[in-house]
């Protein structure tokens, strides 16, 4: 185990650094001009004196490579460097909207986690029967809905036309998200994590199904059937860590999923979390914000994934970790 | 940005949806219809923009109008003019190189510390060497001479520099730092009590303070976007909010619409110049072989129907505009030309030879046709609308204009060589300096159509060096028109100006906003927020 989790940790350094170089000269060759960006239209009453000053304070003058090395080395000690946006420490600004931004991931999650199982058990124990068809049809029409467009879906149903859910925001106008009672915060949190958990119902339930078939028409459950057990009976005694696997897999392999689906679902519901912070990063080119944030997504990712390694082994202790069968 | 276009426009869409449809007489499902909310005479709920860098006056808080937390050596009154606020007494030198500048004695910032000159130096010193959003590069060195004398002493001759004593708050030497702008200190009407990144800021008013009172002690700035602010006013939880032009015809009780006049500019920039007649280091192509004719810059000039702009397209809420300073003291009323006369216009392009031959319905002249690109940014449903109408026009003058949105990415690229519908306006003289003077041709959003007139560059560089504001009026005047020249439609045509875009506001019944300040290109209501009062009366005394 130590073992794995060592070469792991080096896995995850150089899958790092290499995303770091990467992000790097894709930044770099952005078309938007960070001054242009910052000024807007204030820009027509600069100097090229003040643009040069706010080149300087943002240290643009010096070519990328060094660029690079400079915030990479500040990196090294722990300084992410300041976001040119919020004129704060870029980990100042993850640390606060993380917390916002977990919460939804969080919810979304689990809600996909156990509607996605609990709909492909039904279906697959179902088969072929109307529960079925309705089922698939269901996960066909969610698998190929922009979770965006579903979100703004949702909004005009509950927030327009029926007034039961709010428009926007963490937390009611005027309510700091700190202040905020927890009946507001799920008040407010329930459509964008529903939103969000839209995207991985549809996979989890067909993979679900299929495996519950699988498991079905093996030759064990054929002889369970013989002794009298009842579908339901297989499904609970034999079937449900079977067909847990591929459900795990996905559920904690979504976590990249999670988080770009986190981007657009915040964007709809002007949800202050981490993807609102990464648009206005990319859109305003605040490169230290946006690398900080690449990094820290870049680890949640691979740390999901790690989980799902070392779940695998809990689930089903044929699986070893660190290869070496 | 195409896609929070497509999202923003959506929701417009959304709630023109749900509220096209009449509510049911008894109040219905919508919570839009109760009662509205009583409020404190101490308290007012204001839908703002963030200052996402905080309330930092040396990297831009407060430019576009009052830093309402620190106050400003001078500001202008409701009808422009310039008044002392910090300053007792100001004058510029024989030289135009050195402000001396008298302040008020006895002003104390919110810490109880009192504002001298070494103050106000050092917000000045401190400013010209912040990389912000606020211009003072042309200061050579501000320095105290008295307790409250200061001396502000420049590189080169600007009276645009009037400005920054009007717009930039002083900050105090001994409590200004990296986090300044996330704990404001200031001499200013309000003290900042609370910010809630994204969300709010907090307002009291300022005990210290040396002028009146603010009319309403605390105010709340909701930091909203328009489509959640309309929402929000809609549910009574907020007393002022603007909203695009589209949604002003909405009802909501107890809130009516207030239109801010404002210089908050749309129009059209030409290159001037034949195509490929001057290189770019960049590469991108400058020039534009249609429109470097005075003719057809003229001819759409006096199509361009600019009152049914107004109706058509702002739904009444703005005004023409024929220059970029339309409104303003500085602005030539002789630019002004007799527009939506597309006979005048058939005329001009006549004379100059254009004329339809291959009756196609566009004009040519030697095998040219009269037609153009004209680029507008993506995310802005309204240039898009103003757009199409302006081609709607000039096309019955055989002019084609071929309207295409494009990225901001891309127009900075193609605004040399294609007519771009940009949108400016500031009460700064400076941007209106820019945009026409000679040798700021294509330097970016500086001139980009390469506009040059000896005599208009003569007559900027007389008003930036002029002694007074008043002074320099005159010559701002006549770079627009003298009588023969100058850069207005009437003259050189360098731009097709089309209108100014009020600021519309649903704002309570209730409350009094004074005499607002014309609003700028990204500028707020709350420029006079400490005249604000709630009418006699309609609020109860209980503070929130």
């Amino acid at each position: 185990m130590l073992r794995y989790l060592a070469l792991k940790g080096l896995h995850g350094a150089v899958l790092l650094a290499g995303l770091a170089v990467l992000s790097f000269v894709l930044v770099s060759l952005s078309p938007i001009d960070p001054i242009r960006a910052y000024l807007g239209d204030a820009a027509t009453r600069m100097s090229p004196e003040q643009k040069a000053r706010i080149a300087d304070r943002w240290g643009l003058n010096d070519p990328a490579p060094l660029r690079f090395s400079k915030w990479a080395g500040r990196l090294l000690v722990g300084d992410f460097g300041v976001s040119r946006i919020f004129n704060k420490p870029v980990l100042q600004v993850i640390g606060e909207r993380f917390w916002v931004s977990l919460n939804l991931m969080v919810s979304a999650w689990l809600l996909s986690g156990l509607i996605g199982f609990g709909l492909g058990v039904l279906a697959g124990a179902r088969r072929g029967s109307g529960l079925d068809r309705c089922i698939r049809l269901y996960a066909y029409i969610l698998a190929s809905t922009p979770a965006f467009w579903l979100g703004m879906v949702l909004l005009v149903v509950f927030s327009v036309k029926l007034g039961v859910a709010p428009i926007c925001c963490a937390s009611p106008v005027g309510v700091a998200y700190a202040e905020a009672t927890l009946g507001e915060k799920v008040r407010h949190l329930a459509l964008p994590a529903l939103t969000l958990s839209i995207i991985g119902v549809a996979n989890i339930a067909l993979h679900t199904r299929q495996k519950l078939l699988e498991v079905l028409e093996s030759d064990f459950a054929l002889f369970a059937r013989a002794q009298g057990e009842t579908t339901w009976g297989i499904v609970r005694h034999h079937g449900l860590r079977n067909i847990l696997l591929p459900a795990v897999t996905l559920q904690f392999a979504s976590f990249s999923e999670l988080f770009g689906g986190a981007v657009l679902a915040e964007q709809v519901f002007s949800y202050p979390g981490l993807g609102e912070a990464t648009v206005l990063a990319g859109l305003r080119s605040d490169v230290p914000l946006l690398m900080g944030l690449v990094l820290f997504s870049a680890v949640f990712v691979f740390v999901g994934n790690t989980l799902a390694d070392v779940v695998y082994r809990w689930v089903d202790p044929r699986i070893r970790l660190g290869g070496g069968t | 940005m195409p896609r929070k276009s497509t999202l923003s426009t959506v929701a417009v869409l959304v709630c023109l949806l749900a509220c096209s449809k009449e509510p049911p007489p008894d109040g219905g499902r919508q919570p839009a219809h109760q009662e509205r909310k009583s409020v404190s005479c101490e308290e007012v709920v204001v839908v703002e923009a963030e200052p996402a860098e905080g309330f930092d006056p040396l990297l831009g808080w407060g430019s576009y109008g009052n830093p309402l937390i620190q106050s400003t050596l001078l500001q202008r009154d409701a009808d422009m003019r310039l008044v002392g606020d910090l300053a007792e007494s100001w004058s510029l030198s024989e030289d135009r190189l050195t402000w001396h500048i008298r302040i008020r004695p006895g002003a104390r910032f919110s810490d109880g510390t009192p504002v001298t000159a070494r103050d106000v130096a050092f917000t000045f010193n401190r400013a010209a060497l912040a990389g912000g959003k606020t211009d003072v590069t042309v200061l050579e060195k501000a320095v105290p001479t008295c307790p409250y004398e200061v001396e502000l002493r420049l590189k080169k001759p600007q009276i645009t520099f009037v400005n920054r004593l009007v717009t930039l708050g002083i900050v105090p030497e001994q409590a200004y730092g990296e986090t300044y702008g996330r704990n404001p200190i200031g001499s200013g009407p309000y003290r900042l009590v609370q910010w809630d990144e994204g969300r709010q800021a907090i307002l009291e008013a300022n005990p210290l303070y040396y002028g009146p009172r603010p009319g309403i002690r605390r105010v709340v700035l909701l930091y909203l976007k328009e489509d959640t602010a309309f929402a929000a006013a809609k549910a009574s939880s907020v007393h002022v909010t603007r909203v695009p032009q589209i949604l002003a015809r909405q009802k909501i009780p107890g809130m009516a619409v207030r239109s801010i006049p404002s210089v908050d500019n749309r129009g059209i920039c030409f290159p001037v110049l034949p195509a490929g007649a001057v290189q770019l280091a960049e590469g991108y192509p400058v020039g534009n072989d249609v429109t470097s004719h005075l003719s057809i810059r003229r001819a759409i000039n006096y199509a361009i129907d600019r009152k049914a702009l107004v109706d058509g397209v702002l739904e009444g809420y703005g005004s023409a505009a024929y220059g970029p300073v339309s409104r303003l003291p500085w602005d030539e009323p002789q630019g002004a030309i007799p527009d939506g006369d597309p006979e005048e216009a058939r005329k001009i392009l006549a004379e100059d030879g254009w004329q339809d031959l291959d009756g196609d319905g566009i004009v040519e002249k030697g095998g040219l046709e009269a037609r153009i690109t004209l680029l507008y940014p993506t995310d802005d449903a309204v240039r898009q609308a103003l757009a199409l109408a302006v081609a709607d026009q000039v096309r019955r003058i055989g002019i084609e204009m071929v309207v295409t949105a494009r990225s901001w990415d891309d127009l900075y690229r193609l605004m040399y060589a294609h007519p771009v519908l940009f949108g400016f306006g500031s009460l700064d003289q400076t941007e209106m300096h820019n945009l026409y003077y000679g040798k700021r041709q294509g330097d970016r959003v500086h001139n980009p159509g390469f506009y040059r007139n000896e005599k208009v560059d003569r007559y900027l560089e007389q008003a930036m060096t002029a002694k007074t504001e008043e002074d320099a009026i005159a010559f701002w005047r006549k770079a627009q028109w003298d009588g023969e020249t100058g850069y207005s439609a009437r003259g050189d045509a360098a731009w097709a100006w089309l209108v100014n875009v009020d600021h519309v506001y649903f704002v309570d019944d209730r409350l009094d906003l004074g005499r607002p300040r014309i609003e700028q290109h990204g500028s707020s209501i709350t420029a006079n927020l400490p005249e604000w009062r709630w009418k006699e009366g309609t609020c109860s005394a209980t503070s929130p």
